[in-house]
């Protein structure tokens, strides 16, 4: 008894270590700048309204301004009317924390573009790696050839490179071709999945002979077979590598760092975030966690939805 | 094309093993070229171009190039910026393996031998790895501010207690607590550390799919031939059929130490931290060919980074061969 209890405290530190930059994370995006400098507020801060500084400064009242305004303040000095006019700036320009956190989020840096981008590149990635990935999977397993020992070695040998690691000769390819800063730069180079041919090729091993010679009786060609009798029986194995893939492309940071300059349109999420540190200042450690919050959620939630798959995906190159 | 073979189909079904291979070879070389092609332009062809470029002084921008034969892997061997660059991306390797493979067994065999809250423990310590570690990155660079950091405040607490005793607190609270990141005493240790903390669940996750493959009867006869205390079993069972996944998982971590870059780019977007004590293979990879365009020099780190992992991998393979043999 005391011995699984001494256990569980051991794993209760390990997760509250675990936990604490996820904590300070999410708790940071929902407190006032304020409770951030004293370090106070709890979790969630005591959400009290505060005034947004800068959206008071937008909105300073000029001469025209007190001007326009004089109707509404009749009899009053310019004086009053400035004062009364910064005063109405100010009640529109309150909130709450967790809103004013947000809602900067969004509006300081086109953060829903940063996040659209992410899912353009993730999807097109593992579109197109699934299209060339699958055949020759299929033709490495199933088919027998000249050169399939040879084609099979090159996959094997193909498994050593890291992509990362010749990210230097890639970028000046494609700085040749004059591909750098186009979504073509952050799709390309991981275009070809080594990993997932072999993946796939060992499930197909598994698929019996006799679904393929039906499917060429029934006079199907190759091409059709792979697509219509391979793919779904691959369902489950092409999910985990989805998740896989999904996972490290979505986190990305080193590739698009490298091929995507200045050209805001196309940043993914980690870049975005990367440019919102990089020109914000102290006040603004709320807005840039709501950030962070926003693009760690998407995977964070699948995962807890489906802990199960996502840890079979992840850790495929794992299995034997 | 299609509709008459389609036609043919029937025909040939009895004759079918002349026609079909000639078929199935057309078939296989169409439905493997794509992916053989982008090999070869995508990952060989980036290689030679990179051993190539690292004899020259190539510079993106010029039309014209000079050999310059082993200049720039000399440089790399005789100059001081380069001997921190190894000595910190050994110092991260040869620290984060071990710790991030120990803590990911010892987690494995704490969940293993527990009979509730064991999928709580794992969805917690698998988090770090599904997070965006450029996000957490900053997340740990808050925890880790001298003033209003988590880190330092937590320490704080401890002044005017019995932690006084540790020495990193009673310095704290009689001068001031570490800066962390800004400290070349501490700068890459708080790498390595955030490099253990993103990984040991991936490799906690891989210990627990291997320890379900081994077999209670192993456990049962170990205990038989005298084998009682825990620790005996694991040395005389768990450990040896652990074998081939901590040559894994040890592999793996490697490759993926090897390539630390987000938190030191996050941390230090100039210069590879305090007197370049966190200047890894990867950054300098990144700063040295991308963003100083001396292609030469950066080609020579990534063919030594090349050779690292590929020494790596020939080790494991070899490791698992001998495993084989027994």
């Amino acid at each position: 008894m005391t011995r699984s209890l001494f256990k569980h405290l051991i794993l209760i530190l390990g997760a509250i270590v675990v936990i604490a930059p996820f904590y300070m994370m999410v708790s940071y995006s929902f407190k006032s700048p304020g409770e951030i400098d004293r370090g106070e507020g709890g979790f969630f801060g005591r959400q009290e309204m505060m005034i947004d500084e800068r959206c008071v400064k937008l909105r300073d009242p000029d001469r025209r301004d007190i001007a326009l305004a004089a109707d509404r303040f009749s009899g009053q000095s310019d004086d009053q009317i400035r004062q009364a006019l910064i005063q109405e700036a100010e009640a529109d320009c309150s909130m709450r924390p967790v809103v004013f956190n947000y809602t900067k989020a969004f509006t300081e840096a086109p953060l829903l573009r940063y996040l659209l981008n992410g899912v353009i590149v993730t999807g097109s990635i593992f579109l197109i790696q699934v299209i060339v990935a699958l055949p020759a999977a299929y033709a490495l397993a199933k088919l027998k050839f000249w050169g399939r020992e040879a084609a099979f070695g090159l996959v094997l040998f193909c498994l050593l490179i890291p992509v990362h690691a010749i990210a230097l000769p890639l970028y000046i390819l494609l700085a040749k071709l004059g591909l750098t800063n186009t979504y073509a730069a952050l799709v390309v180079p991981w275009t070809i999945s080594v990993f997932g041919i072999f993946l796939m090729r060992q499930f197909f091993m598994t698929v019996p002979d006799d679904l393929i010679d039906a499917a060429r009786m029934d006079g199907m060609q190759e091409l059709s077979i792979v697509w219509r009798v391979m793919l779904p029986t691959a369902i489950p194995a092409l999910l985990a590598f989805a998740i896989f893939s999904v996972v490290a492309h979505w986190n990305d940071y080193f590739w698009p760092r490298i091929v995507v300059t200045g050209n805001r349109d196309l940043f993914t999420p980690p870049l975005g975030l990367r440019e919102f540190k990089g020109d914000g200042d102290g006040s603004f450690f709320g807005p840039m966690m709501a950030t962070a919050t926003v693009i760690v959620t998407p995977l964070i939630f699948a995962f807890l939805i489906a802990q199960r798959r996502f840890i079979e995906g992840i850790t495929l190159s794992g299995m034997k | 094309m299609g509709a008459p073979d389609i036609t043919l189909q029937p025909l040939t079904k009895d004759t079918r093993p002349v026609p079909a291979t000639v078929q199935e070879r057309r078939a296989a070389w169409l439905l493997t070229a794509p992916a053989l092609s982008l090999m070869v332009l995508i990952l060989l062809l980036p290689v030679v171009v990179a051993a190539i470029l690292s004899f020259t002084d190539y510079a993106l921008g010029n039309d014209t190039f000079r050999w310059v034969g082993w200049k720039n892997y000399s440089h790399l061997f005789t100059r001081r910026t380069y001997e921190k660059m190894f000595l910190a991306t050994f110092t991260y390797v040869v620290t984060v393996v071990p710790i991030s493979v120990g803590l990911g067994l010892g987690a494995a065999l704490l969940i293993n031998s527990l009979g509730r809250f064991r999928e709580i423990y794992k969805t917690i310590y698998f988090l770090p790895v599904m997070a965006t570690l450029l996000a957490m990155s900053i997340a740990w660079e808050f925890m880790l501010h001298p003033s209003i950091g988590m880190i330092n405040r937590t320490l704080e607490l401890g002044c005017g207690t019995l932690f006084e005793a540790i020495p990193l607190i009673r310095e704290g609270c009689a001068d001031r607590f570490p800066v962390w990141l800004g400290d070349k005493r501490y700068a890459i240790w708080v790498i390595s550390f955030i490099g253990i903390w993103q990984g040991f669940g991936f490799n906690m996750v891989l210990y627990l799919a291997g320890l379900t493959s081994v077999h209670r009867e192993l456990y049962n006869a170990a205990e038989m031939d005298g084998a009682k205390s825990a620790w005996e079993q694991f040395r005389l069972v768990t450990w040896p059929a652990l074998g081939p996944t901590t040559v894994f998982v040890v592999t793996i971590s490697c490759i993926r130490a090897f390539q630390v870059f987000d938190t030191i780019e996050a941390f230090w977007p100039q210069g590879g931290g305090p007197n370049k004590s966190t200047y890894v293979m990867m950054f300098a990879i990144f700063e040295k060919g991308v963003q100083q365009n001396l292609i030469g020099i950066g080609s020579a780190i990534t063919m030594l980074f090349l050779v690292f992992v590929m020494l790596l991998t020939i080790v494991q393979c070899w490791l698992v061969e001998r495993k084989v043999h027994y």
